[in-house]
């Protein structure tokens, strides 16, 4: 095994996530030495995806409390052994431990395609979302398609020509709302549904609608206005930008998960080191500044700058956290990715909103809203006829309980019998309260972006450099070669 | 395109594996530019390389991945095997862990890649042997020199003939002993992967200027970031 030790690195990266494999991408053509090390033995730390078998070991290395932060209290339950008629075999599947979706307006995407690597990557549309309505008295818990766009919602017929003009009156608001400050920042602290009552006349039940499309983990009456508009502009202006009915997407093979991949792999073509399985120990800064790095293999290397991953030491006094489950379902709910609008691709994901109090067990409600996101088997997350669903609240009482019923509620409201489960693995996740980006948001948070220009400053200096810019690798291209070989 | 009845061609993924140092970019280097570099550095700066193979019924389109070294400590990813359709393990023949090292490579495709992967084994650096030119380095004779080991007529080969064919064979693997330095049996390597892969695997658009990826096709979900221009640059690299 060759050392690691002789060389002076520049930036010495640990953790693999999607912000340490992004600034991996925007130092790939840096010419800096760098060197980037996981503990774990996969890429993507908290973005990673798993087959059933690695996430057999994950979830026993989480009961052993052994490197596994941000994650904890996991645990599974499955129908089968891998491999039999019903379960796949193990790599069949990529489960995905923060799945997030992208909207099409983010700069991730931008970045992605200015620095060369979306060719490695393959999108899916996030096209279509549900809102699960158990108020009807006279009928069943059903799904209620959330109208994509404004044709949607003038062939709405369920809502009445007075509420729909509330409607419209809010959306041409809200997609332009930075515009207006004299409408939202004297309330800019009051909650969402206070705001969309006082201010727009929202009826209930499109306030339901409306707050859904904010993606919070936080009840309604804890979302402010000031958190939400730009969220609820960014989902509107998002529809449509990358083709017709879908405003969202997400990468093919475990989302971000293959992002940190092939973000890692531009890094290795870029000549930075990979060693995964091997952590930072212990770390001390020498009198000119640079740090000499005690790896958990016991090698000790010297670096100019050590970039940590902070979400691996979380202090635990000072955390949000969610409560997480992924199901394997035995079929392909197809009804759910339909889409109504002309031209739309089929959605690989669909995303279904569970508001409050729509769900409760034997004693409690559910206080907070819970969210699945839907995913088809042409993520390639699982094999044909299958569909994973990652569930997702706010950590509170029940919650393990009620994301088992939210589940099962979606089955039943698609015809489906609740035994379509295969394979169910529970688990909490944390995150700083501190921090800029939030890694527990359902869709990617475009301030890693900021996190992750910030520490390639670090590195590259207050240069004039461009930040994720690059021109396809000189001398690759050799279409014009005709080398064929011949039989 | 000057054929008046165009050939149907297809993208396949290769992907290269073996030991650091091995020479499994100077392979490439010779497949694709019919150039090598003496002392090359560990491999930096290309993604991948294309290149075509015409076969009498059809056109194979290599899409060749190197591994930029992040094999070196095990730290390969996912996404590196995916959809690869077929596979260049390479060792030095002059070095007897090397061939270790491709086993378990081998060991590592069967567990990770697509089950009908078409994987060549390659034991290169045949230039270091005194069967050096040699047009069809499978001889009988190449076997005889092997297990007498090094410096015998300035002969380095260290791993026989005979012993990495036997485990070829029985892994169901095409074997080849080729120099990248010479160019001895690099083009026939890849020729003999292009007539390996079944026509039933190439699920490619059929047809010439069709550029579609392997098993990328057909996805009725699948989004282009970039629109339309996106399907004419792909022909090209990506890095």
């Amino acid at each position: 095994m060759e050392s690691l030790s002789e060389t002076l690195w520049d930036v010495v990266i640990e953790g693999t996530g999607l912000r340490q494999s992004l600034l991996a991408l925007a130092l790939s053509r840096s010419d800096k030495k760098i060197l980037h090390v996981d503990q774990h033995d996969y890429y993507g730390s908290a973005e990673a995806a798993f087959g059933l078998q690695e996430a057999d070991e994950w979830v026993g290395n989480v009961a052993a409390d052994s490197l596994t932060l941000p994650f904890r209290n996991a645990s599974l339950w499955k129908a089968g052994v891998y491999g039999d008629e019903r379960l796949s075999f193990s790599r069949a599947y990529a489960l995905s431990l923060s799945p997030q979706i992208v909207y099409s307006t983010s700069q991730l995407l931008a970045q992605l395609v200015s620095s060369k690597v979306y060719k490695q990557l393959e999108f899916q549309a996030v096209g279509t979302w549900w809102i699960y309505d158990s108020s009807a008295i006279d009928a069943s818990p059903s799904l209620r398609r959330i109208p994509n766009g404004r044709e949607d919602i003038f062939e709405d017929k369920s809502i009445d020509l007075r509420a729909k003009r509330s409607l419209m009156k809010f959306l041409k608001f809200v997609v332009d709302y930075q515009s207006s400050p004299e409408t939202w920042e004297p309330h800019a602290t009051s909650s969402l549904p206070d705001f969309l009552s006082t201010q727009f006349k929202l009826p209930p039940h499109l306030q339901t609608v409306i707050i859904a499309l904010a993606l919070s983990l936080e009840t309604p009456d804890n979302t402010t206005v000031s958190y939400s508009l730009p969220r609820i502009a960014r989902h509107l202006t998002s529809i449509g930008v990358l083709g017709p009915g879908f405003g969202a997407v997400l990468p093919k093979w475990g989302g971000g998960a293959e992002i940190a991949q092939v973000a890692c792999r531009a890094g290795a073509v870029g000549g930075g080191v990979y060693v995964l399985g091997t952590g930072v120990k212990d770390a001390s800064t020498d009198a000119d500044g640079s740090s000499d790095v005690t790896l958990s293999n016991g090698e000790v290397v010297k670096t100019k700058l050590l970039l940590r991953d902070v979400s691996s030491g979380v202090p635990s006094d000072a955390v949000i956290a969610v409560s997480r489950i992924i199901a394997v379902v035995s079929t392909s709910l197809l009804p759910l990715f339909e889409s109504t609008i002309e031209g739309a691709p089929l959605s690989a994901v669909s995303v279904v909103v569970f508001p409050p109090n729509t769900l409760s067990t034997s004693d409690t409600a559910n206080t907070h809203p819970i969210y699945i996101m839907a995913h088809s088997n042409e993520t390639g997350e699982c094999p044909g006829g299958q569909s994973v669903l990652y569930a997702t609240t706010l950590y509170s009482s029940n919650r393990k309980a009620l994301l088992k019923i939210a589940i099962d509620s979606l089955l039943l409201s698609t015809q489906n019998a609740a035994d379509a489960v295969l394979y169910s693995l529970h688990y909490e996740q944390t995150a700083p309260s501190f921090g800029i980006a939030n890694p527990l948001d359902l869709a990617f948070d475009d301030r890693m972006l900021e996190d992750v220009k910030c520490d390639w400053k670090k590195v590259v200096g207050e240069v004039d450099a461009k930040f994720m810019r690059f021109e396809d690798w000189a001398g690759m291209n050799n279409e014009q070669v005709d080398g064929d070989c011949d039989y | 395109m000057a054929d008046s009845t165009p050939k149907p061609s297809s993208s396949v993924k290769l992907v290269l594996l073996g030991e650091a140092a091995v020479g499994k970019s100077s392979l490439v280097l010779r497949f694709v530019n019919n150039d090598f570099q003496e002392n090359k550095e560990p491999t930096i700066g290309a993604a991948f390389l294309t290149q075509k193979c015409n076969l009498p019924t059809r056109t194979i389109k290599f899409e060749i991945w190197d591994t930029a070294g992040q094999e070196r400590f095990a730290s390969l990813a996912p996404m590196y095997y995916r959809n690869a359709q077929s596979a260049l393990v390479v060792y030095d023949l002059t070095k007897p862990t090397s061939l270790i090292k491709a086993k378990h490579w081998v060991a590592e495709l069967q567990r990770q890649a697509s089950p009908g992967i078409v994987i060549a084994l390659v034991g290169n650096k045949l230039d270091l042997t005194n069967e050096a030119g040699a047009s069809n380095s499978l001889g009988d004779d190449a076997e005889s020199d092997a297990a007498d080991g090094e410096d015998v007529d300035g002969d380095a080969r260290k791993v026989s003939t005979a012993e990495a064919q036997s485990y070829a064979e029985e892994e169901g693997l095409l074997f080849f002993e080729t120099s990248a330095k010479l160019g001895t049996n690099v083009t026939e390597v890849f020729t003999a992967i292009a007539n390996a892969i079944p026509e039933t695997s190439l699920k490619g658009i059929r047809g010439p200027g069709a550029a579609a990826a392997p098993a990328r096709t057909e996805d009725p979900s699948r989004v282009n970031l970039t629109g339309p221009r996106d399907s004419a640059s792909k022909e090209g690299c990506a890095c």
